[in-house]
Parts: structure tokens; sequence; C-alpha cells
């Protein structure tokens, strides 16, 4: 029996918004994939919605950043403007440039510890973020342990240097 | 015991660690100053990278009623309407052949500037046969008696590819190149969706039935073409070569005959058609009259704008209307190539 789809986006939905966001950074783009999901969901009934959605909304995403990737190869001079020089408090720096480093702290993660994160920041349960991602489930703590260390170091780094640290 | 490992911490923190281990946990704690203190530790990590996070989250926006992405089965109006710019780049791009059109301008003018986009619709569409392509003849109102048996959908993808190949082509060929552009373009906002379709369903299932769904005449009772003819007094009109889905009458005793014809999986066209003097004591023929209908299948903005426009026209003793989710441009094109369907045999 399929879940109660009404009852899962209303729970779900800025969930699945935010993931997106970490995801793709912009957004509208975000809710345009979110709506998007939950649309496909209408049409298939999957058993387990929320699990299928995220699955859904990941593969959107990444088809996202591979097209963005093409399309942005030609700007990446201008990408590589240094950071803000100055390092300030956490609660003075304006809400984009703070977005900026958490997304450069982010891109710091392999992909599967970011994808866990992000996922267990979005309501997964371990059970969830094993399915989704193929790890044990005795594997999440360790990988969530890590992924939150390399975050808050990456994004500690960004603070101080400006630059970020080497990607890993 | 050994010390706790950091990954055991995380999970005892996150509440995931199963209560027999986390029982052994907790007694281990109480013994040890270590992990006691490397608990601490990841407890401050923890708390901090959800914050580092969470500094990085889009401005929380209602949910758009999940009712409005049921009905747009395949993107939801909201998008358009907010990244609309974006939409429009998709919508000129996959639609060069419509918005290249100037109102005057022949056909042959406006579609040429596109000849890549037809390919690029009938992609997935079936393989042409040397059938199919016997439609690329004269065909047209003027000529109803010719070839005017419905065809599968397929072959009028074919026609749109092939179309601006010859320049012999016919405008009635022409016009289904154009207004299968439009399509496209209606659809474009979506062609995000379409490309990862692989995880999805077939594209049919998502967009077969919906514009049945959709059509606000639909839940008109279907008849047969036999009782079309009856009610109107003579054949029902429609456009020559598109499949014909259906026959429907108004409920009650209006006189009105809607023949439903399919230009392309997802675009269904209507045409209202009732006997015109009967019913219609004024003798209105305006041509172009806007008038308020029931949404036809849309996913944007300019499409629903697009799908409230009905056009009408005189054919013989009927009165025609023609309504669907193209631009008042290619409806009123389809509308002048409307014709009595050929009789049954």
């Amino acid at each position: 029996m399929p879940d109660d789809i009404a009852e899962v986006y209303r729970s779900t939905y800025p969930a699945l918004v935010r993931f997106l966001y970490r995801k793709v950074w912009d957004a509208e783009r975000a809710e345009d994939l979110a709506q998007e999901a939950f649309a496909r969901a209408l049409v298939h009934r999957p058993e387990n919605t929320r699990g299928w959605l995220f699955v859904v909304a990941a593969n959107m995403a990444r088809d996202e950043a591979r097209r963005a990737a093409r399309e942005k190869r030609h700007l990446t001079l201008l990408k590589s403007e240094p950071d803000a020089v100055h390092s300030s408090p956490e609660e003075d720096i304006d809400a984009a440039t703070r977005t900026k480093r958490v997304r450069a702290a982010l891109d710091d993660l392999t992909p599967r510890d970011r994808e866990a994160l992000l996922l267990w920041d979005a309501g997964m349960s371990y059970d969830e973020i094993a399915a989704q991602t193929g790890l044990a489930r005795g594997a999440i703590g360790t990988t969530l342990a890590r992924a939150r260390r390399r975050l808050v170091e990456a994004y500690d780094a960004g603070l101080e240097g400006g630059q970020h640290v080497a990607r890993g | 015991m050994s010390h706790v490992d950091e990954g055991t911490l995380h999970a005892y923190l996150d509440g995931e660690l199963p209560s027999a281990e986390r029982a052994a946990l907790e007694a281990h704690l109480a013994d040890c100053a270590t992990c006691r203190a490397n608990l601490t530790e990841e407890r401050a990590l923890r708390e901090r990278a959800t914050a580092v996070l969470g500094s990085a989250r889009p401005a929380e926006r209602p949910a758009p009623p999940l009712e409005q992405l049921r009905r747009e089965p395949q993107g939801s109006p909201w998008r358009v309407r907010r990244s609309f710019a974006w939409a429009a780049s998709i919508a000129l791009a996959l639609g060069l052949g419509y918005y290249m059109r100037s109102p005057g301008a022949s056909p042959v003018a406006s579609v040429s500037p596109a000849p890549a986009e037809p390919v690029a619709v009938a992609r997935n569409r079936a393989v042409a046969t040397e059938e199919d392509k016997t439609p690329a003849r004269p065909q047209s109102q003027r000529r109803p008696g010719e070839r005017q048996a419905s065809r599968p959908v397929d072959e009028v993808v074919v026609v749109a590819r092939e179309a601006p190949r010859g320049d012999s082509a016919t405008p009635a060929l022409r016009l289904a190149d154009s207004v299968k552009l439009d399509a496209g373009a209606v659809s474009g906002a979506l062609a995000r969706a379409e490309r990862d379709r692989a995880s999805a369903a077939p594209a049919s299932v998502i967009v077969d039935g919906a514009p049945a769904r959709q059509l606000g005449s639909t839940a008109w009772p279907m008849i047969n073409r036999r009782l079309a003819r009856s009610i109107l007094g003579e054949e029902p009109v429609g456009l020559p070569g598109l499949a014909t889905r259906a026959f429907r009458r108004a409920p009650g005793t209006d006189g009105t005959v809607v023949v439903e014809q399919v230009l392309d999986s997802s675009t269904v066209i209507q045409i209202f058609q009732r006997p015109a003097y009967p019913y219609d004591s004024s003798g209105s023929g305006s041509i172009n009259e806007g008038r308020s209908r029931p949404r036809a299948y849309a996913s944007e903005d300019r499409a629903r704008e697009r799908s409230n426009l009905r056009f009408g026209r005189f054919v013989r003793g009927l009165r025609v209307e023609i309504t669907g989710p193209l631009s008042a441009d290619s409806l009123n094109r389809l509308l002048e190539q409307v014709a009595p369907l050929p009789p049954l045999p």
C-alpha cells in the first residue's frame, strides 16, 4: 500500500527542498526539482514514497550538476576569484558569503560522506540512509562522524584563510 | 572494553544505536573518563556541523498545493511563473519555428529557421516506415477526399520531422510541423524532466490520459460517429489526417458535438461543432472571439492563456470552434484546415 502522498508532501517537502538546495545551490531550482519529484511520485505511487523521492531528487540534482558544470566551465576564471580576505565572525558575514563557504566546505567531502550528511539533515534515519547510499547500516555512524568533522574543518579553514583547503 | 570509536558515539548521539549497544555504551561511559571526554567532543562537533549546514538553507516558502502538482503531472506552473526567464529560453529554443513566425508570414518562411527542432521532437518516436512518408503529399481541406482516414499518432510526428526537408511540402503539412514545434515549446518547460525520465515511467504513462482528465468537456458522453452525424445533420468536421480519439455530445439537448483529435501524445485538439442555424440565432460568425473555457492541458501560464482561447468559424452548416493547448496562431491555422471528415465506408 503506497504511503499517503499528501501526508509525505506536507511533512517532507521542506526537507526535500533543503536537500536539493545543497546540491544545486539555487533555491528556486531546488523547489522546482522538489515539485517535480512529487509530481512524479503522484504518477508512480511508489511503495516507500519518502525514500523514492530522495532517490529521484538526488538523480535529478546530479544531472543538473553535470549540466551546470558543462555550462560553467568557461567561467572557471571568474569563479576562482579569492573569497573575501577578511575573517569575520560567523554572525557578521552576510548570508551569501556564508552559503558560499558552506558550499565550499561541502565540496570538500567525498560524495558518499556528503550524501549521508545531507540525507541525515533531511531527516532520514540510518536505515533509510543505508538503503539510499548502499552503505552498511553499521557504517553510517562512522560516515557521519567523518563527514561532520570534515565539514567543520573545511568551513573553519575557509573562514581563516579565505581559501578552501585542498580537495580531498 | 576498549575505547568507543567515534562512529558509535555519533550513532549514539543520533539516537540510532540499537538498544543493546546503547546500554553497553552507557555502562562503559560510566567507567571511562576518556570516552566521556570524547563524547563531549563529538557532541560539540555534531552540533557545530548541524549549525554550519543549517546556515546554508533556502528561505522556506510554502509548498504549492499538492493538487497543483497532480493536475500538472509534468511540472508545476509555480515553477514556470517564478523561473519564467529560464522557461522562456527553452521555449524559445524549442519553439523557434513558432516564435520566428510573424502573423502574416508564409508558413514556409516560418519553419525554415529551425530545421533541427523537428528532428529533436521526433527522436523518441517510432521509426518511420516507407508507409509513414506518404502523408507528405498535398492535402488540405479543399481536397477532403484524399487520404483522410485517421492515422496513428506516430505518422503525424514523422510528418513533422520530414516536412522541413522538402520544399514541396504543402501548407497543411508545414502547419503540422509548426504546431508540433509549438507543442514542443509547451512541453519544453519540462525538458529537464524528460531528460532524466529514465528513472521514471515511459513518457506515455505520464502524458497519455492526462489531457483526457483535464479537458473540460471530456466528461461529456462519448458517442459514435454515426450518432454525431445524426445530431449534426451532416458529417462532423475535423482536421484531415489527424487521428480522431473520440466523438462526444454535450449534455442535454444543446446539439453540440465535440470531436477530439490527437496532434501528438500530449496534445489533444477539441473541435466543437453544432448546427449553426437552429442553435445560433444571433448569427454571430465572428472569428477569434475569445471565450473562457475550462482549462485544457497546459503546463505553463502561456499555455493556459492559449488554451482559454477558442476560435470559431462556419463550415458548411456547422458552427465550429476549436480549442487546445496551442498558441492562438496555431489554433487559428488549424481552424482553417477543418473540413468534413470523410464519410464512413
